[in-house]
């Protein structure tokens, strides 16, 4: 009956492990939520903190609108159910599941109400009399899940409440629990190392490792559009066959050349579209991921592909209604480990294929996913990241598919043929030029959108969903990057970081003493009090009394230390916000914040230029025709690009919008805002 | 060559051999441990002297020396020995369990800084034997007048009694600890954690601190000399029959003494067949996954 918000929470121990990094979250009302991940990932400790019984370190946990970082366990409205089922064996089962009512001192009859109606729910009424010991795995979990429907929670919290049960119970539980979410309507979060579990009951997935996220998607998407190798083995059974290989673009085919083997299919450009082309060069290896059931021996499907490796057979899996085949695509492979050239298929027809034979495999190449080999991260994103065009520069004149654009000033290029990197959030809706929508897909809150130009498929990203067929747009020249003859025009670099510190300063300010009504003038010696002592953010709170009462009255002025602080952001300081100073000190040691490291961010946006502020020098202004960028020196080594209305030049002072700043701590890289 | 036959040795012949012997060195030891409080009792019963005899079993049995133990409270005065030793004991024996036990589960419980140096320290501090300090424990008592006070004996046996926390911290640690997460999160604090989940699971630990914090101040000497030194009707039992040792005492009191050592063991042995159910019983069974 509530969402929850997770933003940048992290989780780090004293001896600076972290536990979970970053970790961000928007969860709905109503939604089932499964943590997925190999032990040790972080998905439980995550859990724990929404429990609260684990510190949140850094980090904003919301659970309906309140920030509850500071709320003790049994004030967030949570009920959480545990592996071992952390029973009260001392007690019986009614008891247990009444311990949570009688503390928060519900009345007898309403706790008898509500004790029986759960104990029916789950199926345990005979059993209220039992003691714990009395009862099975399954039942005694039944109490612990009883213990936590009958305090009616806001979230309800499982920590692979299902592992210690035995493999048919746990498929009968799991049927349970998700007629339980059902019937509750209430949050959930579920967390478990099974992935089978995760698939069957979640309405979005949680997948992490190593403490970081590496994916949030529904249960189809995880396993259609996996976001990196990682995800792609870990979801599905048998596991996803990984060949490593490389990817070379000649014209309008692509080869996929298989390493460790003769293995090659060629594939036409349009099926990789999406892909990151500085991948198709043939230089970076790849790793190329195909599904058991997306590769076929079947004679019939193997006669109309176009797309056939040679492959061994090893030996054959009986599983009743089908077969696991393991395979080889290397001649000399022996297909019994693990290794990069093995690969299952799953296969109706295995009675007629013989161990030791060679067979022709086909692959299905609308289902093939790519990873970078080093980072294992996708290279065919669901959103691509830009688009690759051919395209040609002449007299100051940028001419690509159909078009022809004037080239703004701050693009100095050769002229010639190259391509054209187009970013798909530089193509912007709205504008002189048209193409033609022809699919708009939703993806994660944004719409991919394809548009044709000239007979190109081109992929744009808009916040709003587009109509499809003849659409405006136009393209943000500062966000493409040209490549012609040997010359790189790199895109304007959009990223403004500072180093700075956290600074404070006691002030010697004349603090008011305001005349009170009797009843609010212990208040107001407190907040004066407050302000005595050190280390405490509250140097804003002087003028409160002012905004509070409504006709205050100034008894005296007196001299008090006040201590204001600061973002020493490049050397200059701007008073720190206070829900900044906050998480700052929320999140640091109290003796270290002022000697740490802090990186402020902002974009090139956040800053007019002022009388005092950044000092910076002006190198030139970068003009794209609607948009002015100023290249600024601020020292040495460090140059941004702010925008600016009109030309600028010499000595300035960058003034940042404080508010936008985003703020991450650089010893142990932790974001704070 | 014939082939040699390996006889095996009879398993059950070998079991009774080895029994026979074990069962010889227990009784030994047995009747090496049982002699003096057979000794004891049959002194208590002896009817003819009441002196240091050099026999066991008495000729002339009687209950005299018990009543008079009880009656004659003139020059030593038994009964109130024994009040002033009950009070004292019980008094302590609340306090230090008290005491004891919610040492132990902050110990294993809370996470605060210094834990595991005050550990450590109270486990050395712990190992110095208590007289150490007792000549520096009597002048500060006497400074604040509570020596000579029963209060003040309360207080010597129960001040240090935190540092007995070790075996009672090594119990609760076994209690796991997702009990104490489900209860909070069932909305307890940590006293109701404590009082309600912890405890009741904890029966045999406690019933062990109860019978260490009361055998422990029932027994002592020691201290209780010290404190009292010369007040005869504040005197506990053990200082008490230890007076009626005493070269003028002992031909009148030798028998009574016997039989006030009986008197004073009844109350253990009562104590420790009340609570000994409680260490039998199995009660984290159920509790998780077991």
């Amino acid at each position: 009956m509530a969402n929850l918000s997770l933003r940048h929470i992290y989780k780090v121990y004293p001896n600076g492990v972290k536990a979970v990094n970053d970790f961000n979250m928007d969860i709905e009302d109503k939604e089932f939520i499964v943590f997925v991940g190999p032990s040790g990932c972080g998905k439980s400790t995550t859990l724990r903190m929404i429990a609260g019984l684990e510190d949140i370190s850094a980090g904003e946990l919301r659970i309906g609108d309140v920030v509850v970082n500071d709320v003790e366990p049994k004030d967030r409205d949570i009920a959480m159910v545990f592996q071992n089922y952390a029973l009260y064996p001392h007690m019986s089962v009614y008891e247990n599941i009444a311990f949570g009512l009688r503390i928060r001192k519900m009345p007898n009859e309403e706790i008898h109400k509500r004790v029986t109606e759960a104990a029916e729910i789950l199926g345990i009424t005979e059993y209220l009399d039992r003691k714990p010991k009395e009862m099975s795995g399954g039942q005694r979990q039944r109490v612990s899940l009883g213990r936590a429907i009958v305090r009616e929670p806001k979230v309800m919290l499982l920590d692979e409440p299902l592992s210690n049960l035995d493999a048919k119970l746990r498929t009968q539980m799991r049927a349970e629990i998700s007629k339980l979410h059902k019937k509750l309507q209430t949050t959930f979060i579920y967390v478990t190392h099974d992935q089978v579990e995760a698939m069957t009951m979640g309405t979005r997935i949680v997948v992490m490792k190593n403490g970081f996220v590496q994916q949030i998607d529904t249960p189809q998407n995880l396993y259609r559009y996996p976001g990196n190798k990682f995800v792609a083995g870990f979801i599905g059974t048998p596991q996803m066959n990984f060949f490593e290989g490389t990817l070379t673009k000649n014209g309008n085919k692509v080869d996929i050349k298989f390493e460790y083997s003769d293995a090659m299919i060629t594939v036409p450009y349009e099926k990789l579209l999406k892909a990151r082309p500085h991948y198709l060069d043939g230089n970076h290896p790849v790793y190329i991921g195909l599904r058991a059931e997306d590769a076929s021996l079947d004679p019939e499907v193997v006669a109309n592909s176009k797309y056939k490796v040679k492959v061994v057979i090893s030996h054959i899996e009986e599983l009743g209604n089908e077969s696991l085949v393991y395979a080889d695509i290397n001649m000399h492979g022996d297909g019994y480990t693990e290794s990069s050239t093995r690969i299952i298929i799953k296969s109706q027809t295995a009675n007629q294929y013989t161990p030791g034979e060679v067979y022709d495999c086909a692959l299905d190449v609308d289902h093939l996913h790519l990873f970078d080999k080093e980072t294992e991260e996708s290279i065919i994103p669901r959103i691509p990241e830009v688009n690759e065009i051919e395209c040609k520069v002449k007299d100051g004149k940028l001419a690509f598919l159909n078009s022809l654009l004037q080239l703004p000033s701050a693009i100095t290029c050769p002229e010639g043929k190259g391509t054209m990197l187009l970013p798909t959030n530089a193509i912007v809706f709205g504008g002189r030029a048209t193409a033609n929508a022809v699919e708009c897909e939703e993806i994660g809150g944004k719409y991919l959108v394809s548009l044709d130009v000239a007979g190109r498929r081109l992929f744009a990203v808009s916040e709003k969903p587009v109509k499809l067929g003849e659409c405006n747009i136009s393209i943000d020249m500062k966000r493409i990057s040209l490549h012609i003859e040997d010359t790189v025009v790199e895109a304007m670099n959009e990223k403004v970081a500072f180093n700075g510190t956290f600074d404070k300063q006691k002030v010697v300010e004349d603090v008011a003493i305001f005349k009170k009504p009797k009843k609010d003038k212990k208040q107001a010696e407190e907040v004066v009090a407050e302000q005595a002592t050190d280390e405490q953010p509250v140097a804003e709170q002087v003028e409160q009394p002012l905004e509070e009462s409504e006709q205050p009255e100034v008894v005296k002025y007196k001299k008090r230390k006040v201590i204001h602080f600061y973002l020493n952001i490049a050397g200059t300081r701007f008073d720190a916000p206070d829900d900044i100073a906050q998480k700052i000190f929320a999140t640091l040691p109290p003796r270290t914040v002022f000697s740490t490291p802090f990186r402020y961010e902002f974009t090139p946006y956040d800053f007019t230029l002022a009388d005092s502020g950044i000092p910076a020098k002006v190198e030139r202004v970068l003009d794209y025709g609607n948009e002015k960028f100023a290249v600024v020196r601020i020292d040495e080594n460090t140059v941004i690009n702010v925008f600016v209305k009109d030309n600028v030049w010499g000595d300035v002072y960058l003034q940042p919008d404080i508010s936008k700043v985003g703020v991450v701590e650089t010893v142990r890289d932790i974001r704070l805002a | 060559m014939a082939e040699k036959i390996k006889k095996f040795r009879s398993k059950r012949k070998a079991e009774i051999t080895t029994n026979v012997i074990v069962y010889i060195i227990l009784i030994c030891i047995s009747v090496v441990w049982l002699i003096p409080y057979l000794y004891l009792v049959a002194q208590s019963f002896r009817g003819e002297s009441t002196g240091v005899v050099g026999y066991m079993f008495p000729k002339e049995w009687t209950f005299n020396n018990y009543i008079q133990l009880i009656t004659d409270t003139d020059t030593l005065n038994f009964p109130m020995w024994y009040l002033n030793t009950l009070i004292v004991s019980l008094v302590t024996c609340i306090i230090q369990t008290f005491i004891v036990l919610a040492t132990s589960y902050c110990l294993s419980r809370m996470r605060f800084r210094g834990r595991k140096g005050l550990m450590n320290l109270m486990l050395i501090l712990g190992m110095f034997p208590g007289f150490m300090t007792m000549t520096a424990i009597y002048f500060i008592l006497k400074q604040i007048g509570l020596t000579g006070n029963l209060a003040g004996l309360v207080l010597v046996y129960v001040a240090s009694s935190a540092m007995g926390y070790y075996i009672s911290k090594g119990f609760f640690d076994t209690i796991p600890r997702s009990l104490d997460e489900a209860a909070k999160i069932d909305g307890a604090s940590q006293h109701t954690i404590f009082l309600k989940v912890i405890l009741p699971l904890a029966k045999p630990i406690v019933v062990y601190t109860i019978l260490t914090s009361f055998l422990a101040p029932w027994g002592d000497y020691m201290f209780a000399s010290l404190m009292m030194l010369g007040e005869t009707d504040k005197f506990n039992v053990a200082v008490g029959l230890k007076e009626m040792l005493t070269r003028e005492n002992l031909p009148k009191y030798f028998t009574r003494f016997c039989a006030g050592a009986v008197v004073v063991s009844i109350p253990i042995a009562a104590l420790f067949i009340w609570l000994q159910r409680f260490y039998v019983e199995g009660v984290t069974g159920g509790a998780v996954k077991g």
